[in-house]
């Protein structure tokens, strides 16, 4: 940012419309302007920061009381219910373009010469483009905040009686804070507290997204899996041995037929057992159709509310509100034709009239009207339906018991023909009918431990579905947690690789403003060789080393230490290659000649513009004529007593 | 306890607190242990003992376990109706299909429990227990 021009109206002293332009030539970048203690210096050096910035920046005030900004002399002149404004327009070049920042201020004069002020102040930004036209700035304030943040500002717009501040030992943090923004190292320092912010905050989510369950969830699933492996394992050889004990039982079937003796009884067993059979699988079937029939038992529970309806229907029907069988538009078809259904004319106002009229109005709505018949029809045959199907389970019933019987029966004769042949005088045959009832028993066992093992296999089968559907989501789960494990380490690795890069950008800066100061206070400093060396530690404590190689800040005079904080401030400008103009009030007023003839002879190469309020007393003799050849505008701040006015009046160069 | 049923969705809702009764009840290849073929069908007998016992009580707005409409039958529907009307007392009902599927959920919270005590409580194995219940 260089300064081009500013203009006053109604500021303070300065009534009226006052102007004023900056030097800015590279040859000439100095504007000086004099004026003696309470001329103005202080007021228009306020301008410039209440232009910028407002009454107050970050919670500092930059103005105390803003009722004082107006001109006094403009309220004088003023009657009551008149609008004032005071207002500061500051023209300046910044990379390349031209802007135009105006803050002005309304008020409403009232008795008693004072003013009651609108309660905002109005700002606003223009920019001349390159083709001449001008535009406003939408968002000013962050705009200007860019250029010349707010907490930068005081080291390019100083007070003079203050600049030693640097130099004092508890200044640390402040020689921190202004190497950090004016080299914007604050904005790495933002960008790291940010990525850590999001890092601690993917990592909370993380917590909560990872438990561990997949791994549980796999390993339940692998042990369910080995148990049905095992299971199915144990089921085959189950099945083996009962097809063994088959083709035993049916080797023993045949000795048996073949024996004499036991040839009868193995027919009749034979026969039985195909009875059996043919039993159990008629018993079987007959389980499914009793199935069928006793699922839809809500039907025959639920039929009491049938009839219910059915009454609730019918009493509508009988009270009219539901034609039967006559739909509304037939009646109302009959009515805009005034014809009976019988052909014959209806007269208006005649009983058969009127009783179509009733119906119509009593009738329901024309949707529901087909609702309520169609249910009402479904209904009806509900009870008779009910009443099959508790006859059909009936007869089920009795078959199954009389199958039950049945097979009782067969089995009794089974068992009895058992006894028989085990009871064989013949040692052969009651031995071969022993061994048949050890391989059937065998058989019976066998597929006692298969029922087992196929409900175990059953609930091992719906265990593994589950846990599929569980795996699945937990994969799910997994692959977010393992997106957020990506994220926390992206994100931590950028914050600790920006950290890394932070703390050597700050070194290295940290360094080269070292260099810049101790260069630029041996030059401004007039007893630069006795001051051996200018330090600025990673403590950030700026420190002068006299020749003795002692720390030399007790022995500093208040303008060396004066010195001391302009040569940081000038070397920070210059290292941060930023832009800027340095405008001081009152700069030299604690120092020696000394001092005052070495900084006008080299701040001015030091700085982009420089801008001093000075009172005659700071810039005269030798001070003077070093500036002499940069100066490219001076001005005069005339303060007339009669009129309590100031007047800016420009010098001749 | 019907409010609120005009903009209701049209899948039944079945309490997850239960929903073990619906799957004992239906898995499984023993036909004398697990009868019912579908959720549908312990649904409906769930709404008849619900009625039968005349309680019925708020079903839960969400659940994971839902029937859908559409697996209802026409005459299981029709029943619901019926059920419906005998509980309100309106023919009117019949134009408000959300309030006949609420009042179906309010007796099948109370009637699941009846099935469970009536199939599975008791000495025989739940088929016969249930072709007794007719």
């Amino acid at each position: 940012m260089k300064l081009d021009r500013i203009v006053l109206e109604n500021f303070r002293q300065y009534f009226g419309k006052q102007r004023l332009t900056f030097a800015r030539d590279p040859q000439r970048n100095v504007t000086i302007i004099h004026g003696v203690n309470g001329a103005g210096k202080t007021s228009l050096f306020l301008a410039i920061n209440w232009c910028l910035y407002g009454r107050a920046v970050d919670n500092t005030k930059i103005v105390e009381n803003v009722g004082e900004l107006v001109s006094k002399e403009l309220i004088s002149r003023a009657v009551r219910g008149d609008r004032l404004v005071t207002s500061v327009e500051l023209h300046f070049l910044h990379e390349g373009e031209r802007y135009m920042a105006r803050r002005n201020l309304r008020g409403t004069r009232q008795d008693g010469a004072s003013v009651v002020l609108d309660s905002t102040d109005h700002f606003t930004l223009m920019r001349t483009r390159s083709d001449g036209q001008t535009e406003t700035i939408k968002n000013p304030i962050l705009t200007i905040n860019a250029m010349l943040p707010p907490n930068v500002r005081t080291y390019f717009l100083f007070d003079g009686e203050k600049i030693d501040e640097f130099a004092k030992p508890e200044s640390r943090k402040d020689v921190k804070d202004a190497i950090y923004l004016v080299l914007k190292l604050e904005i790495l320092e933002r960008a790291k507290r940010h990525l850590e912010t999001n890092a601690d905050e993917y990592s909370r989510e993380l917590r909560k997204v990872s438990s561990g369950e997949l791994a549980q969830l796999l390993d339940r699933e692998v042990k369910a899996r080995e148990e049905r492996t095992s299971d199915e394992a144990q089921k085959i050889e189950h099945m083996r041995s009962i097809e063994s004990a088959r083709r035993k039982i049916v080797d023993i079937d045949t000795t048996l037929r073949e024996s004499q003796n036991a040839r009868e009884l193995q027919s009749q067993r034979d026969q039985i057992e195909q009875a059996l059979r043919e039993r159990r699988g008629e018993l079987e079937s007959l389980i499914g159709q009793i199935r069928d029939l006793a699922v839809t038992s809500y039907f025959a529970i639920a039929q009491p509310a049938v009839d219910r309806a059915l009454q609730i229907l019918d009493e509508k029907r009988q009270r009219g509100e539901i034609p039967s069988s006559i739909r509304q538009q037939f009646v109302q078809d009959l009515l805009s034709q005034m014809r009976c259904i019988c052909g014959r004319a209806l007269t208006d106002g005649s009983t058969e009239h009127q009783r179509l009229l009733n119906l119509l109005q009593h009738s329901l709505p024309g949707s529901l009207e087909d609702d309520v018949l169609d249910t009402s029809a479904k209904l009806q045959p509900f009870a008779e339906r009910v009443g099959r199907q508790r006859q059909d389970i009936d007869t089920a019933m009795r078959r199954r018991t009389e199958l039950v019987g049945a097979i009782n029966q067969l089995e009794a004769e089974l068992s009895d023909i058992r006894h028989q042949l085990t009871k064989s005088p013949i040692e052969e045959i009651s031995r071969l009918e022993r061994q048949r009832q050890e391989f059937a028993a065998d058989i019976d066992s066998a597929n006692l431990k298969i029922g087992g093992i196929n409900v175990h296999l059953e609930k091992l089968t719906k265990e593994i579905n589950q846990l599929e559907k569980e795996i699945a989501r937990a994969k799910t789960e997994e692959q977010r947690a393992n997106l957020l494990q990506t994220k926390v380490d992206l994100t931590r690795r950028s914050a600790n690789a920006i950290g890394e890069m932070y703390e050597r950008f700050a070194d290295d800066m940290r360094l080269k403003i070292e260099a810049k100061t101790k260069e630029i206070f041996k030059l401004l400093a007039w007893k630069g060789d006795h001051f051996e060396d200018v330090r600025l530690g990673t403590d950030y404590h700026l420190e002068v080393i006299d020749r003795y190689g002692t720390p030399a800040r007790p022995d500093l005079s208040a303008g060396e230490r004066q010195v001391l904080s302009l040569s940081f401030i000038t070397a920070m400008s210059r290292v941060s290659e930023e832009e800027a103009p340095l405008v001081m009030d009152t700069p030299f007023g604690r120092l020696s000649s000394h001092h005052r003839n070495s900084i006008t002879l080299h701040l001015p190469a030091l700085a982009d513009q420089l801008v001093l309020f000075v009172t005659d007393e700071e810039l005269r003799d030798q001070a003077r004529s070093n500036l002499e050849e940069k100066i490219g505008f001076e001005y005069r701040l005339s303060f007339d007593p009669r009129t309590s006015c100031t007047t800016i009046e420009e010098e001749g160069v | 306890m019907s409010e609120g049923s005009a903009s209701r969705s049209d899948r039944v809702i079945i309490d997850e607190a239960v929903i073990d009764i619906y799957r004992e009840l239906t898995d499984g290849s023993n036909v004398e242990q697990a009868p019912f073929r579908t959720h549908k069908d312990v649904f409906m007998l769930a709404v008849a003992l619900g009625f039968q016992r005349g309680t019925r009580r708020s079903a839960p707005s969400h659940s994971k376990h839902t029937i859908r409409k559409e697996v209802f039958t026409d005459l299981d529907y029709h029943l619901l109706k019926a059920i419906a009307i005998a509980t309100t007392g309106d023919v009117e009902v019949l134009m408000r299909q959300g309030e006949v599927l609420t009042i179906a959920e309010e007796f099948a919270q109370v009637g699941i429990h009846e099935v469970k005590s009536n199939l599975m409580e008791q000495a025989g194995r739940p088929l016969w227990n249930l072709v007794s219940l007719t």
